[in-house]
């Protein structure tokens, strides 16, 4: 089976597929789901080292999302990636143990330098 | 001082005379202010002033009602003892007369020593006799004692002679006669043994009686005197003497008792007049005594008071048209400076509203925008990763499909961009024709997403059939949007918001926004409308929106209703006009 490095969860399928080339166009292998339950359903089955996740999706509510997987997958780090997050939603999901919390549109290099480094600790 | 003297002006023409901020109309309680003041002077004035202007004209009414009742008693009653003091006069001396024509006979009486004897007893006992004379059956003067020698005249053809012979006794009017000096003759006639008869006279003075009737006269405005049947003085008047020595106001009518009445002289002023027909127990007489009274010197002392109680009352009235005038005013302006406060607040309030609406729409849009910014984004930066990364170039239909996303992204941003610039126009103020259905489908459109989030479905039914409506667009849209913001607010996840609308006649538009949300109390149903009532946590809510809206609605000449039930939801009911008419906008 197939190992990939990330989960992507976001209800904007084109914005998804595309973080994932971008990141396979970095050597990163990317899974990609659109909703809450898929997401759940497949930490459940597999394990990744990162979630990338966005706040608002159709059917739960990212922080929601969030705790499922904590509790599923306490290793597994998540980053929180919303279009309109407020301080209060940083805060809430930092609290829920979030690995960190960033605002579309996003700065790939960031992400990247960010993933390198959960890979280091954890290895 | 100073802070009165600073305050005097605005309590004289207060700020509510020159209320030209029109922007305020809507919210205020009265409409009309100077209106208010005018009633509210109008109104106190009348209850103050009517019941003392019509009190005082009661007391002027009964006043004058027991003067008048007293006068004329009072000049019944002079003219009374006026009259029996005439009728005494006359009596006495005819009595004396009777008396001597019974003691003595004919020929004692014709001796002239003895007739003038007895005028001089006469003289001493009664007094006011000039002369005595005995006349024959004939009308011949047979003996005369007295001043002047009128032995012989021939009194035959004279009126008392012959009104003697019928009656046995006489008084004469007052005539100037064969002596030339104004006289009253009173006579008695008696039987000779020969059955024939003589009468014995007396000449009265007329200075007596005159003297009699002057101490009765009483105040400088009363008259009192004698005229005959015809009206002829008698007396002297000293205010009603007309021509020819005749009395110039109207002959009183024959009444055998003492009477009084109110009349008017030739000047037309009120005067009272006392009158009685005097007769004496022997003989009757022509004269008939006058008392005449002039009302307004009685009145004087009346009239003197009345005019210090118009005086005092004038100025009493003075007094309180202008206190009520201030204190109204004073009043009427409080009133009017806190009603101006409160509208103050309201537009305030409104513009904060407006405002905040603007914020909520364009954190809105910047989220709707960010993500297809998001999808530029990181396409534009995948096309740049197959440049650099890839080394891929042309002919590759990868790049061409991500170039045709990016395209697609910026025209998801350009079609919010111009829903934006769509819903800043409709803050225009002017009237235009409005299709319902689009405006509560732009309206719905920005809680779409919300809706989708917390499953909430919303139902529209606006019939093709509801015209194009004539008003505010900016205004329409607000109403609406605070009424389904509101709704958003009070139901759960999974709830249902309906939004109808009908016609209610050719002229109105009925439009219904239903949630089954929690519901409003009872007791709160009444105050929903009230600027700052909100239910919901400090903070959370400012309690303006619903005011607002209602301050809005009524702006567009329409009404709002609400109507709820705890636990079961509840409708906004907003009626329109489908044409606001020209001359009502505001």
């Amino acid at each position: 089976m197939k190992h990939f490095d990330l989960l992507i969860v976001d209800d904007e399928q084109r914005y998804a597929d595309m973080l994932a080339k971008r990141l396979g166009l970095r050597s990163l292998t990317c899974k990609v789901c659109y909703d809450g339950r898929t997401a759940i359903d497949i930490i459940g089955k597999e394990s990744f080292s990162v979630v990338i996740l966005d706040l608002r999706l159709p059917d739960f509510y990212g922080t929601e999302v969030l705790i499922r997987i904590k509790q599923c997958r306490p290793e597994t780090a998540v980053i929180i990636l919303t279009g309109h997050g407020t301080e209060k939603d940083r805060e809430q999901c930092m609290a829920c143990g979030a690995h960190s919390f960033m605002n579309k549109p996003l700065d790939i290099d960031r992400l990247v330098a960010m993933m390198a480094r959960i890979k280091e600790r954890s290895s | 001082m100073m802070k009165i003297l600073n305050r005097l002006p605005a309590a004289i023409w207060p700020r509510f005379h020159r209320n030209h901020d029109e922007h305020l109309n809507p919210y205020y309680t009265f409409q009309d202010y100077r209106q208010t003041w005018g009633m509210t002077i109008f109104i106190l004035m009348m209850t103050a002033l009517v019941p003392l202007v019509v009190m005082t004209l009661i007391y002027y009414q009964l006043i004058e009602t027991s003067i008048n009742t007293e006068s004329l008693l009072r000049t019944e009653r002079l003219a009374s003892n006026a009259r029996r003091a005439v009728t005494f006069f006359l009596e006495e001396r005819l009595a004396a007369l009777t008396f001597t024509v019974n003691e003595m006979d004919y020929d004692q009486l014709t001796d002239p020593g003895h007739l003038s004897e007895v005028l001089r007893n006469l003289k001493l006992g009664f007094g006011g006799l000039t002369d005595l004379s005995v006349i024959a059956d004939t009308g011949t003067q047979v003996t005369y004692a007295g001043p002047f020698n009128l032995e012989g005249k021939d009194y035959s053809n004279q009126p008392w002679f012959m009104e003697c012979q019928q009656h046995n006794a006489c008084v004469s009017e007052i005539f100037s006669g064969y002596r030339d000096v104004p006289h009253i003759v009173v006579a008695v006639k008696s039987m000779r043994p020969d059955g024939r008869f003589f009468v014995l006279r007396a000449t009265l003075e007329t200075e007596r009686l005159i003297q009699t009737l002057s101490s009765y006269n009483t105040g400088e405005h009363a008259d009192i005197f004698l005229v005959n049947r015809n009206g002829l003085l008698q007396t002297p008047s000293q205010f009603y003497e007309g021509e020819s020595h005749h009395m110039n106001i109207a002959l009183p009518a024959y009444s055998d008792r003492t009477r009084a009445m109110m009349s008017v002289d030739r000047n037309g002023q009120p005067i009272l007049i006392g009158y009685a027909f005097i007769d004496t127990a022997i003989a009757p007489t022509s004269f008939i005594l006058m008392v005449v009274k002039q009302k307004a010197g009685m009145m004087k002392v009346w009239l003197d008071l009345r005019s210090n109680i118009n005086w005092f009352l004038g100025v009493s009235a003075v007094i309180i048209a202008i206190v009520i005038t201030l204190t109204s005013t004073v009043m009427v302006n409080q009133i009017f400076q806190a009603d101006r406060q409160k509208a103050e607040t309201m537009v305030a309030a409104e513009r904060n509203c407006q405002l905040a609406s603007i914020g909520q729409l364009a954190a809105g849009v910047a989220h709707e925008i960010n993500n297809p910014l998001a999808l530029i984004n990181e396409t534009a930066g995948y096309v740049k990763d197959l440049f650099t990364i890839k080394q891929q170039y042309k002919e590759d239909p990868d790049l061409i499909e991500h170039v045709d996303s990016i395209i697609d992204a910026v025209e998801r941003c350009g079609t919010i961009t111009r829903q934006l610039l769509g819903f800043a126009r409709r803050f225009d103020v002017q009237t235009q024709p409005i299709d319902l259905r689009d405006m509560v489908a732009d309206v719905i459109n920005f809680h779409k997403k919300e809706a989708e989030y917390r499953n909430i479905a919303i139902h529209v039914d606006i019939p093709e059939t509801i015209p194009l409506i004539e008003t505010d667009r900016g205004k329409l849209q607000q109403i609406i949007l605070n009424l389904v913001n509101n709704a958003f607010q009070a139901i759960d996840d999974g709830c249902f918001l309906d939004v109808r609308a009908e016609m209610v006649g050719p002229e109105q538009v009925r439009l219904s926004i239903r949630d089954n949300g929690c519901g409003i109390s009872e007791d709160h149903l009444n105050k929903v409308f009230e600027p700052f009532f909100t239910t919901k946590k400090e903070g959370q809510g400012t309690g303006l929106g619903l005011s607002i809206t209602y301050g809005l609605v009524q702006k567009l000449h329409g009404n709002i209703t609400v109507q709820s039930k705890r636990g079961q939801g509840t409708t906004f009911v907003v009626t329109l006009p489908v044409q606001i008419k020209k001359e009502n906008q505001s």
